[in-house]
Order: structure tokens, then C-alpha cells, then sequence
């Protein structure tokens, strides 16, 4: 293990990672009113799309997915930010990992809400979307289980709910030691939640246990909840869409972006609030580490697609891949492969290149080029159909960057909020535990 | 009645419990009360847990539900599936396989609320306060085994040894 | 080469279509008269621009050869009616299944819209409303009662003029008799003149398109994807 953090007594523990929490300073109210602007810019976006119809947006045939699917994707991949960090890392049992757990986690019940949402927003007929809920109904009407989309349904809700029980279970600890500590409305609130923690063995035992368990069932859903969004694109019979990688492939770029936002978040957190002691160096250059394999692994993934259906010369999927590659959509193609493989490989494999700076730089990039890799993913196939007699280009309106926008800004906001109520590195898992005497 | 003492770090705690232990109070009796959990060692105060076994279980029975849930419903809906078999186990597996970890999440949260006591807690036992890095132990114990449990605690090295009454 | 599923043996009819890309001219008559039976929206050039027009049929032209030795053939491209639909297990919400007579319907008070079929139709065949339609006067009055009107955010497509087939099954029910091969005639095969079109019962071995869909000139469009269309097009073999 690297070099053990320095040692910062109890109280000044408190003291550090419960000063966020108090008061608004003037540029955190700016900001948070800046974004709930653009937020409610974006929910004015969204009505007019349903008022006006979904023709608003740029999707057309034959490209009837556009922006919603490729933000859907994005946020869903960006929900892993906390399987990595609070599962895996847990498993493996990497003690640095603590104080960044509750901010992975917060991304990834966020990035989860904000990404369950487009599926409603892409909808023809949004309001009826809970028919894809099996309800018992009076015209005997019934989904179909058989379609992605339900799967889709089924692993979303549940990886919601288990990432906002797993994001809840450590949360009781710290709250119960807030409600002591404040008053007003804020006490009573954190008094509920605390559901009664008192600290003793009991309850410590039992958290632990349930942590650990959970670890592995997040895990276990997190990696079917990517898998199964892979597959709305692979169980079609597109041309380079119906591909056996798509899986995995999707899982892997899921938690590389879901790093590389964990570490811009943790930048912005670092800065913000003065972390410095907290969010040392050595983490970002854990994350770092992290981010850089996974970029490795994605570009193996990719590398490994794009070869198979080259070599395979196979003429629709040589025409999705020719206009991937080298045709209409090929500046978006060699700007992603620069930002997922060549900044991440330069500024986080050269060490001595590999500070906190560059790592956000790294991270930034890396959101940027896999963001693109899902609008690679979507559009192309979906330009170039089968038959040649039809075919078309796609894009956007304001209406689809426009609320694109808005969900970043809805992203900020919750987080913004959440921070301001919880602390977001978590008190009892910052103290490195005593070793015990067995 | 309820016997309290705080102690600065845990390799005295521990002391503590093992004399409260030997001196024939159960661990029943016994509360242990820090603001982190302390991992103490095999042989002092375990408890016994049954979550693993019970986040199992509920997995498999939500498992099973599902699939009566998915395998009856669509035998009962008048569904017309134009020669798609009506009920396809692979095409639906992986809503069985959501289902099944939705069940041991959920298990996993009943099972910490029951086994840490907090939702059954009894508002008049007395909760001793716990200052930032202390450790406080509570006895349950009987009037006359308070000397003996008062004992134990302050030949460990606790401070502030003192009983507490019950709320009310 | 169409042997029927399981679940079609039961009934009695099982629609298909035979078009002859040899008698096939290209005048487009098809389309114009499915818009004008099917209650299409108007598609203008913008809309087209855009994509978003509306072909339930539409013609393809296939151009082969060099100048001056060009050859083009037309090819009328509508729902396919595949017997192994593609779009049919996607849809979350059953809009779009086979139903007895062997017809991909696709029931527009059920679609949420999400569009997931016709990104799957490798024949590109399918159409979604973005909007309301909304036709300028005074085609407003020109609706075909019989064939009801999508409202925004449903997806449509060819139905075979199912509410043709429905009206003749309904008269020949009546007057207690079979139907009558050719009698049944999409808006499509009753508008083309150089009869290139011909619909009829799969399951009568003696109808029209049947014979032709067992002779030797017929072929189906992307059949090797294994969605088994009940459009048969009849061509030289070169």
C-alpha cells in the first residue's frame, strides 16, 4: 500500500467534513440557481416535446433513436461509478477507497434517475409510459416480457432501488451523528433517517455484514443492468449492432466513464471544499490508475469489435463501418479514440505527467469521448440501413441539446444539494480502522 | 438496571468485555456503544447472524415468484403472440435474474433493520451519550451484580463509571 | 418455401403478395392510391427532406449498368409481412404481432412509441407519426371512413388494406360463401396498370399467388436474414 495518509485528529475530522454542510456561501447559491435555470429550461423542453410532438427533435427515419438513446446510455454508464468504487474495491477490500465511497455512490443514484428518465423522455407517447408496467388492468392488457425493453425496465428499477438502499445503509451513521449536532427542520430530518442509531455493537455488526453482502449483489446488478442495455442495441438485427461483444463491451466503457466522472467529481469536490487532507493526492492517482486500465480495456474491447467486422468484410456492416470510419461520422469516431485511448494513455501512463490536474483533464476528455462512443454506437447503424434505397443523416435539435444540457445541469444540482445535506465523504469510514489484535 | 462506562481506546474496551464475559454476564446483557465500528476479536461478544442464509432465501423465493409471477400471467392474459411461444424462459431469464437479486437487496435491508435491533427498539432503555472516539459499554444488569459488573468495568481503566436509569 | 407456422394452420387464410419486377413500370400509381385508402399524412417535400415522409409503399429503383447501356428496375417495397417478424418480440407493449390470418398488424392505441420496431425492420418499411397529421383543405374531407387516424407518436405501416380484407370476409361470411380468389384487392394491386401486383391466399395452393410464388421466378426480399416475407417478387433469372 502507498504511503498512509496523514494523521488528522477526530474532532478535526468532524470539523472539516461537516463545514460544507453548514450555510451557503454567495457562489453556491449563484450557482444552484444557475442551474435549476437551465433545469427548468430543460422541463420546458421536454413540454414542448410533448405538446408538440416528438417531431420537435431531430430523430427521423431512418435514424428513430437520436440523442435521448445515446443519453440514456451515458447516464446508465455513468451509474457504475459506484460499483466500482463501493463494490469491487470493497471486495477487494482497498482501504482507499473510503473516503470516495458516498461520492461514487451519490453518482450513481443520480446518474440512475437521470438516465431512467429518457427512456420516458424518447417516448412517441410518454404519458402512457407505465404500460410497460405489468398492472392488472381492465382491458387485459399485458407487456412483453420478451422485449429489452422490459428488461431494461426490470434491471433499472432494480438497480435503482439497491443503489439507493446501498448509498442509505452508511449514510445512517453519520446522520445519526448530525442530528445530534443540528436543529431545526435539518434535526428532525436527520433524526428520521437515522431511524434510531444509537452506535451500538449490534447495529454496527449488522451494517458491516449487510455492506458486504450487498457489495456483491451491486455488483452482481450492475453488471446486468449495462448488459442488459447493451443488448436493446445487440438483440436487434441492425448491422454492427447485432454483436455478441456488446455485452461486455458495454460494461467496461460503463465504468470507465463511471471513473472518470467519480474523478472529476472528486476534483470539484477536492477544490470546492477544501478536501485537500482528505482527497490526497494518492487517491487521484489510484483513480488515475484505475481510469487508465479501464482505457486500455476499452480500447481492447473496441479494437477487438472494430477488426472483427473489418476482416469479416461483410458488405452492411462494412457500410456501417465505412461511414463509422471514414465517412459522415468519422470525425466523431477519431475524436473519441484520441479522447478514450490517446489523452488518457499520455497524461495518466507517464507518470511524472500524471498529476491531479491532468487526471481531471484525463477524466474530462474521457467523459467527452464516451459520450461520443454512444452516439457512434447509435446513429451510424441506424443511418445506414440494409436496404440502400433508404438511408439518412441525423441531426439534432435544440430541443434534444437542450435538454442533454438540462440533465447535466440536473446532475450538478442533486449533487449540489446533496452535499449540502450530507457529508460526502463519510465521517466513519474516514478513520483508518486499528488493526485488529487477532 | 443499566451500568455504563466510557473507555478511551479499544484494547481496553475489550479488556472490559472479556472480564464482563467471564464474570458470567451473557452477551445478551452487554451493549457496546462508538461513533466507528471496532472490530473485536473472535471470542469477545459475537453474535450470532443469520443474514446470509435469510438474503439467500429471500433471493430464491423472489426467484421462484417471478417466475410463477411471469409463467401464470401470461398463460392467463389472453396475449396474442402471433407463434411466439407464450412463455419463452431464456427470452424472459434475465427479468427472473433482476428479480432474484431485487429479492436479496431487499432481504439485505429487512434482515439489518431486524438484526440491528432498529426499528424494535425500546425508547425507555437508556442510551448512553458517546463523545468522538470514546467507547462506551452498557451492562443490563441486576441490582445486586452491580458491584460486580462496576468492578469489572473500572479494573479495565473506564472513566466516567456511572448508572443509568430507565427513560421514560 | 412458405410453409406456414403453427399457428396459422388453425385458419383459413394466410395473405400474401406476389409483384412482378418485370411488368413493374414505375409510375408509382401504388403509392398514390395506398395514401389515398390509408388516410397517409401528407408528406411534402420538406417533410422529405427531413424524413419524414410517408410511404407505406414506396418504389425503389435499382439502377444497373453504364451509360448508354442503363437498366433500372422498380421494386415496390412495402411491409413485408414476415412470417418470423423481426419487429414483433421488441415491442415492450405487444402493439405489433402476427395475428391468425398470418398479417403483422400493428394496433395504434397500444404503441407507447418507442420505436424499437422499426429500427429492427431490416426493410426499413416502418413509419412513425411525429406529429399530429394535418391535411390542408380540402383533403380533409377526403378520409377513408374505414381506416382510422394516428395520432402523434404512433408507428404505422402497411396493413395489407386490411380493412379491404375485413369487409370482403364479412360479405363472403353473409352470403355464407368462400372467398374468391382476387377478390380481395389492396388499394396498391386494384390501382396498378400494368397489373404487376397480385395478392391473394397463400393457403389455397390454386390461387394466383400462390402459382406464382412457387414458380421459378420468384424470390423474397433479404431472405436470408430468415424473416420468411410473404411478399414474393418475380423476376428474370438473369
Amino acid at each position: 500500500m502507498a504511503a498512509a495518509p496523514e494523521i488528522i485528529p477526530y474532532s478535526q475530522v468532524r470539523h472539516d467534513l461537516w463545514r460544507p454542510l453548514s450555510g451557503a456561501s454567495r457562489r453556491y447559491l449563484a450557482i444552484v440557481s444557475l442551474l435549476s435555470a437551465i433545469t427548468l429550461w430543460g422541463l420546458f423542453c421536454w413540454g414542448y416535446q410533448l405538446y408538440e410532438g416528438i417531431g420537435v427533435a431531430g430523430i427521423r427515419r431512418p435514424v428513430f433513436w437520436g440523442f435521448y438513446i445515446v443519453n440514456f446510455v451515458f447516464w446508465i454508464g455513468i451509474s457504475h461509478a459506484g460499483t466500482l468504487i463501493s463494490a469491487i474495491l470493497r471486495l477487494t477490500e482497498a482501504q482507499w477507497r473510503k473516503p470516495v465511497t458516498r461520492a461514487a455512490e451519490a453518482i450513481t443514484v443520480f446518474a440512475l434517475m437521470i438516465g431512467g428518465m429518457f427512456p420516458i423522455i424518447h417516448l412517441g407517447r410518454a404519458w402512457i409510459f407505465y404500460w410497460l408496467i405489468p398492472y392488472p388492468n381492465s382491458r387485459l392488457l399485458w407487456p412483453n416480457f420478451r422485449s429489452p425493453l422490459l428488461w431494461d425496465l426490470t434491471a433499472i428499477s432494480t438497480y435503482l432501488t439497491g443503489s439507493t438502499i446501498y448509498l442509505f445503509l452508511p449514510l445512517i451513521p453519520d446522520v445519526a451523528q448530525l442530528a445530534e449536532h443540528a436543529t431545526g427542520l435539518r434535526r428532525k430530518l436527520y433524526r428520521f433517517l437515522s431511524l434510531g442509531w444509537t452506535g451500538s455493537d449490534r447495529e454496527w455488526h449488522a451494517l458491516e455484514r449487510a455492506m458486504k453482502l450487498m457489495a456483491a449483489m451491486i455488483l452482481a446488478v450492475a453488471v446486468s443492468v449495462h448488459t442488459v442495455v447493451a443488448w436493446d442495441f445487440s438483440m436487434a438485427i441492425a448491422p454492427m449492432w447485432h454483436s455478441t461483444i456488446f455485452g461486455p463491451y458495454f460494461v467496461v466503457g460503463a465504468i470507465f466513464s463511471g471513473i472518470a466522472a467519480l474523478l472529476l467529481v472528486m476534483s470539484i469536490i477536492r477544490k470546492t471544499m477544501h478536501f485537500e487532507k482528505y482527497l490526497t493526492p494518492h487517491h487521484f492517482d489510484n483513480l488515475a490508475k484505475l481510469l487508465l486500465l479501464m482505457s486500455l480495456l476499452w480500447l481492447y474491447f473496441s479494437f477487438a469489435e472494430n477488426l472483427t467486422v473489418w476482416y469479416g468484410n461483410e458488405p452492411k456492416e462494412m457500410n456501417v463501418f465505412g461511414v463509422r470510419t471514414r465517412g459522415t461520422f468519422s470525425i466523431y469516431f477519431w475524436t473519441m479514440v484520441f479522447c478514450n485511448f490517446v489523452v488518457p494513455f499520455v497524461l495518466l501512463g507517464v507518470k511524472r505527467l500524471r498529476t491531479i490536474r491532468t487526471s481531471t483533464i484525463a477524466a474530462i476528455a474521457v467523459l467527452i469521448g464516451m459520450w461520443l462512443e454512444r452516439y457512434i454506437i447509435v446513429v451510424p447503424t441506424l443511418a445506414v440501413t440494409r436496404l440502400p434505397a433508404v438511408s439518412g443523416g441525423y441531426s439534432p435539435t435544440w430541443v434534444e441539446i437542450s435538454i442533454t444540457i438540462a440533465t447535466f445541469a440536473v446532475m450538478a444540482l442533486l449533487y449540489l444539494l446533496f452535499s449540502k445535506l450530507f457529508p460526502i465523504v463519510s465521517v466513519w469510514e474516514f478513520e483508518p480502522h486499528p488493526a485488529p489484535e487477532d | 438496571m443499566y451500568l455504563k462506562g466510557n473507555f478511551q481506546d479499544r484494547g481496553s474496551a475489550i479488556r472490559a468485555l472479556r472480564e464482563l464475559q467471564a464474570g458470567g454476564f451473557p452477551a445478551a446483557a452487554l451493549d457496546v456503544f462508538s461513533d466507528e465500528p471496532l472490530e473485536l476479536p473472535r471470542g469477545v461478544l459475537d453474535r450470532r447472524s443469520h443474514m446470509s442464509l435469510t438474503v439467500v432465501t429471500g433471493a430464491v423465493t423472489l426467484c421462484l415468484l417471478t417466475i410463477g409471477f411471469v409463467y401464470f400471467t401470461q398463460y392467463n392474459y389472453p396475449l396474442t403472440t402471433g407463434g411466439m411461444p407464450i412463455f419463452s424462459f431464456w427470452a424472459t431469464g434475465v427479468i427472473f435474474y433482476e428479480l432474484t437479486m431485487l429479492g436479496g437487496i431487499v432481504t439485505t435491508l429487512a434482515c439489518f433493520l431486524w438484526e440491528s435491533g432498529l426499528l424494535r427498539r425500546n425508547r425507555r432503555i437508556p442510551v448512553p451519550v458517546v463523545a468522538p472516539g470514546i467507547i462506551s459499554i452498557r451492562v443490563h444488569c441486576r441490582e445486586d451484580q452491580s458491584d460486580e459488573a462496576g468492578g469489572c468495568l473500572d479494573r479495565a481503566g473506564a472513566s466516567d463509571v456511572g448508572r443509568m436509569g430507565e427513560l421514560s | 418455401m412458405n410453409e406456414p407456422t403453427k399457428a396459422e394452420s388453425q385458419t383459413g387464410h394466410r395473405w400474401g403478395m406476389a409483384i412482378d419486377l418485370d411488368r413493374c413500370t414505375g409510375c408509382e400509381a401504388c403509392v398514390v392510391a395506398c395514401h389515398a385508402e390509408n388516410n397517409l399524412p401528407i408528406s411534402d417535400p420538406e417533410s422529405a427532406a427531413k424524413g419524414r415522409a410517408f410511404h407505406w409503399i414506396r418504389v425503389d429503383r435499382y439502377y444497373e449498368g453504364e451509360f448508354p447501356d442503363i437498366r433500372v428496375k422498380y421494386m415496390p417495397v412495402l411491409c413485408q409481412q414476415c412470417d418470423e417478424a423481426p419487429c414483433e418480440p421488441v415491442c415492450p407493449v405487444y402493439a405489433t404481432y402476427k395475428n391468425a390470418e398470418g398479417l403483422n398488424v400493428q394496433v395504434y392505441n397500444r404503441c407507447v412509441g418507442t420505436r424499437y420496431c422499426a429500427n429492427n425492420c431490416p426493410y426499413s418499411v416502418r413509419f412513425f407519426n411525429w406529429f399530429d397529421p394535418k391535411w390542408p383543405e380540402p383533403l380533409h374531407l377526403q378520409h377513408n371512413p374505414d381506416v382510422s387516424i394516428r395520432m402523434s407518436g404512433v408507428m404505422e405501416k402497411c396493413t395489407f388494406c386490411t380493412q379491404r380484407i375485413q369487409r370482403v370476409e364479412r360479405e363472403a361470411k353473409e352470403e355464407k360463401r368462400p372467398v374468391a380468389d382476387g377478390e380481395i384487392q389492396p388499394a396498391c394491386v386494384q390501382s396498378c396498370p400494368a397489373e404487376a401486383m397480385v395478392f391473394g391466399d397463400l393457403n389455397d395452393r390454386e390461387s394466383n399467388v400462390s402459382r406464382l410464388a412457387e414458380s421459378g421466378r420468384a424470390t423474397r426480399l433479404l431472405e436470408d436474414l430468415g424473416t420468411r416475407p410473404k411478399v414474393f417478387y418475380l423476376q428474370k433469372a438473369e
